[in-house]
């Protein structure tokens, strides 16, 4: 099983949604409505089906607001920033991000997926 | 309600629901392995015998080698009945390597951990107030994390937050640990209320003056006063106290959740 099949199969079982509607551009908490509670579980999930360790802040991309704002504040780079700052998304991705923001949380399945592999290879 | 009392004779329908309370003394438990932070503890000691009786598993932490042998020597009787691990509240590493020995095979903790601190408010050095807190209540707050996280992988887990009576009625010199019963007490509610619904529920125990550990030498120095502020007019035994931890543990008191339960023989109810 990849490890999309594997999160499609836990976010169905946290979410009880069908298995179909996930996909890797699925965002999580625009689309599938997942709440705290969801995610907490899934960070659990992710560790112990992945056996790696888990940062909620960092996999939910919690500071990510957090971290424009002092890019801000100190008159860098936000892409710059973020690059530095969540290390496992590219840089395409955080383009992506940062051009998608109005639109609400951001997350979505991919993010999870690059999070898993950014740990798996110990980078 | 029928009240019995084993001192007076009872007729033959009493007999027969006496017979039955007896079959009901028997407590189920929905699991087996129960983390007992602070282990060294005679009161600790005393639950874990308890536990032993009630077929659970005690996994009992010390902090030092001294704690160690405590138990050991306590608990000779019964061997691998029972199992021992250094947890040093403080110390992060600690938690890791703890947890590495227990895996992921804990369906129940109980928190008798709990450094002392004295001081007038006014009076404390400031430094100690810093590392107390981040002892007593942010250590607290990383295990309580971590083994909620184990128990969300198992979708059940019991926990018990031994507090005291002081959290209501603070003695002067008291505010420090007080306040860091209360803040543990809020992490214990709230971890209850936030994972209730995923079969992880929580119990705080409010026990008031008890005739074991630290409070022994307390109330043996102030016995006459003690007594005359306890409507039950004694200290608790820590059997007591050990047994009414293994009943909140039991699945009869599965319907306490997120709450704190004075047990102090009427201390802190009245003026």
């Amino acid at each position: 099983m990849d490890i999309l099949e594997e999160i499609t199969e836990i976010l169905a079982e946290i979410l009880d949604i069908e298995n179909h509607n996930i996909s890797p551009e699925t965002y999580l908490i625009r689309e599938l409505g997942a709440e705290s509670i969801d995610l907490l579980e899934l960070a659990v999930a992710i560790n112990s089906g992945f056996n790696i360790d888990v940062n909620d802040d960092e996999i939910f991309l919690r500071k990510l607001r957090d971290y424009i704002t002092e890019a801000e504040q100190r008159n860098k780079n936000i892409l710059q920033y973020l690059v530095k700052n969540l290390p496992f998304l590219s840089r395409k991705r955080l383009e992506n991000i940062i051009a998608d923001l109005e639109g609400g949380p951001t997350l979505k399945v991919k993010d999870l997926i690059s999070y898993i592999e950014w740990q798996n290879h110990g980078t | 309600m029928i009240f019995f009392n084993p001192e007076y004779p009872v007729n033959p329908v009493k007999k027969i629901i006496f017979k039955s309370a007896k079959v009901l003394q028997k407590m189920k438990f929905t699991g087996n392995r129960a983390l007992i932070l602070g282990g060294s503890c005679d009161l600790a000691i005393s639950l874990a015998r308890r536990m032993i009786e009630a077929e659970l598993f005690p996994i009992l932490t010390y902090r030092n080698e001294k704690g160690r042998e405590y138990i050991s020597k306590n608990l000779k009787d019964c061997q691998k009945k029972y199992s021992s691990f250094y947890l040093e509240f403080g110390n992060r590493d600690s938690i890791d390597s703890l947890l590495h020995q227990t895996g992921d095979d804990i369906d129940f903790m109980v928190d008798f951990v709990q450094g002392n601190f004295e001081s007038l408010v006014a009076s404390a050095d400031i430094e100690d107030v810093y590392s107390y807190f981040a002892e007593n209540v942010s250590f607290r707050a990383e295990i309580v994390k971590r083994v909620a996280r184990i128990m969300m992988k198992n979708k059940r887990g019991r926990l018990i937050f031994i507090s005291s009576a002081a959290a209501k009625r603070p003695n002067p010199g008291q505010g420090f640990y007080v306040a860091a019963k209360l803040a543990s007490e809020a992490i214990y509610k709230n971890l209850g209320i936030e994972l209730g619904g995923h079969g992880i529920t929580t119990v705080t125990l409010r026990p008031g003056y008890i005739d074991s550990g630290r409070g022994k030498k307390f109330i043996q120095d102030h016995s006459k006063e003690i007594i005359d502020k306890v409507p039950i007019k004694r200290a608790l035994t820590k059997k007591e106290v050990a047994e009414a931890i293994l009943f909140y543990l039991s699945n009869s008191a599965a319907g306490f959740n997120a709450t704190e339960i004075p047990m102090d023989g009427g201390l802190t109810a009245g003026k």
